[in-house]
């Protein structure tokens, strides 16, 4: 009887408390807006199914939570601690993403610069709550709508968030069809949402062939602290678009970015545990992380109806909500607010452009807060 | 520390500025260099005549040797046409053959199977003179009547 009592006290059901039921449920919860609701499931699912294996309370010094040096997890986990799953995750990025778009209108990338107004903007709040400057930065990044970027920032600058951070920056991801429509009607006018935007030009493959040289070194002789992410974003594009390449293009945007993706979503799941992620600094965290995404989109907005007293041709300001870099969501979403308003009008592509300059903007804004606050 | 007094202290304003900044300046000095970048690459392909040009301007270099003179640009276009034909007419057997409406990818991937040279640029030489024409479902026909004429000129 007594081994039994022994091993009973030693069981999830004797050590666990209140908190890994409420981070259980939200476990349950990501895996269920993934699979049911297919919210960013590639995302969600492993982050739901890490959230689960980190609140499963376990003996410690047997070498099980991620937290411990020997376990599995921790090793797997280091991948995020030192920030080489994202620079990973950006290299498939870049074997998957056509730049054509961006060739055609540069003057789109504007809207992606703007949307990283955002971070910035968050970066002050958090500091003005109290927040350490390198945990406000890591804060602010969530702002970028780019989970690699947060995870890598965060990485780097406050290690302690980032599972906070994470999840914040993943969920409101998944959340862009439900967080941006509202203000992309707020502020804009039913005639602006009508603007019809023109057929970009055709853009050559040597054009596609040069942008990923010319944009590596120019982003990264301005911002070098960029490089891991940029770096690897537009090797992964040339990879692409040499055509020669195509095995190693195919196995970046399939083998690598899915392993890599199951590796981050689980590890980064598993170490929302309870005690080390509900505290007052995640619930500010998710709080700043709202507040940011909103601002990004509203800076987009309102710098892409800026833009628009200076063009002759006219652009359609919903693109500015593309600018926040959750590719290609917010593109997605900009499409579905401008057919609900016309549905011949169609700007999918048009948004494709701001969409992954956001990605650049929010990596060289990434490298420009690491630079600042390293050490 | 909260509020206003953080922010200063961590001298957030300056890094907040000089961030955003930072953001800016890379993405539209980018925007600016790609916004040229097509027309870079026409001077490029004609680079001949510019340095022709140069050379008259300065008077310094007679273009003699290594450069080609405007009546060389002539044949060289001459030879482009010559060659358009015959890849026109290559790729009018090979469409035949795999038949329309085709993909492009698939075009491409079989006229590199034959050995066939420079397909891309051949195939896009042929959308740009109207020889290949997209059908408005994602796939592409082969213009006979482009075709046609351009075998009359000859």
């Amino acid at each position: 009887m007594e081994m039994f009592i022994d091993f009973f006290s030693n069981t999830g059901f004797a050590l666990a408390d209140y908190r890994n039921v409420i981070m259980l449920c939200i476990g349950a919860l990501f895996i269920y807006l993934g699979i049911a609701r297919h919210y960013e499931p590639l995302l969600l699912v492993p982050i739901g199914f890490g959230i689960l294996l980190g609140n499963i309370p376990v003996f410690k010094g047997l070498g099980l939570s991620i937290y411990e040096p020997n376990s599995v997890l921790h090793y797997l986990y280091f991948g995020v601690t030192q920030g080489i799953y994202p620079p990973l995750i950006f290299m498939g990025i870049g074997a998957m993403t056509d730049f054509s778009t961006l060739l055609a209108r540069p003057v789109l990338m504007l809207l992606g610069a703007a949307a990283q107004t955002g971070i910035f903007l968050t970066f002050l709040g958090a500091l003005a709550l109290g927040f350490a400057p390198n945990e406000a930065a890591s804060i602010g990044i969530i702002g970028g709508a780019d989970g690699p970027t947060a995870i890598f920032l965060t990485a780097k600058l406050a290690k302690n968030l980032i599972g906070p951070i994470a999840v914040a920056a993943y969920s409101y991801m998944a959340l862009v069809p439900v967080i941006q429509p509202p203000i992309m009607r707020l502020l804009t006018t039913r005639k602006e949402r009508l603007i019809k935007m023109e057929e970009p030009r055709q853009v050559s493959k040597r054009e596609r062939l040069i942008f990923p040289i010319i944009a590596v070194l120019l982003c990264c002789y301005i911002a070098p602290a960029a490089l891991p992410l940029l770096g690897l974003l537009f090797m992964g594009n040339l990879l692409k678009e040499a055509v020669v390449t195509e095995r190693l293009a195919q196995a970046a945007r399939t083998s690598v970015i899915d392993t890599v993706t199951i590796l981050l979503g689980m590890t980064v799941g598993a170490s929302t545990q309870a005690d080390v992620f509900l505290t007052g600094k995640s619930i500010g965290i998710f709080v700043l992380g709202a507040l940011s995404f909103c601002v990004a989109t509203a800076s987009g907005l309102i710098f892409a109806k800026i833009m628009n007293l200076f063009l002759k041709q006219k652009i359609n300001p919903l693109l500015g909500a593309a600018g926040v870099s959750a590719v290609p969501d917010s593109a997605r979403v900009v499409q579905m607010v401008g057919q609900a308003e016309d549905p011949t009008n169609f700007l999918l592509m048009h948004a494709m452009a701001p969409n992954v300059s956001g990605v650049i903007g929010s990596a060289v804004g990434a490298g420009i807060l690491w630079s600042f606050l390293v050490g | 520390m909260t509020g206003i007094d953080a922010i200063l202290y961590h001298n957030g304003f300056g890094m907040a500025a000089v961030g955003i900044t930072i953001v800016f300046t890379a993405l539209v000095v980018l925007s600016l260099v790609i916004s040229q970048l097509h027309k870079l690459l026409i001077i490029w392909d004609d680079r001949e005549t510019y340095i022709n040009k140069a050379c008259r301007f300065f008077s310094v270099l007679k273009p003699k040797g290594g450069l080609v003179p405007k009546k060389a640009k002539k044949e060289s276009k001459a030879a482009y046409v010559i060659n358009i034909k015959e890849s026109s007419r290559q790729f009018s057997i090979l469409i035949q053959s795999i038949g329309e409406p085709f993909s492009l990818p698939e075009l491409i991937r079989i006229a590199e199977s034959l050995g066939i040279e420079r397909p891309y640029s051949t195939v896009s030489h042929l959308i740009a003179g109207n020889l290949i024409i997209p059908d408005q479902k994602g796939f592409f026909l082969w213009n006979h009547e482009a075709y046609n004429s351009l075998s009359r000129r000859s």
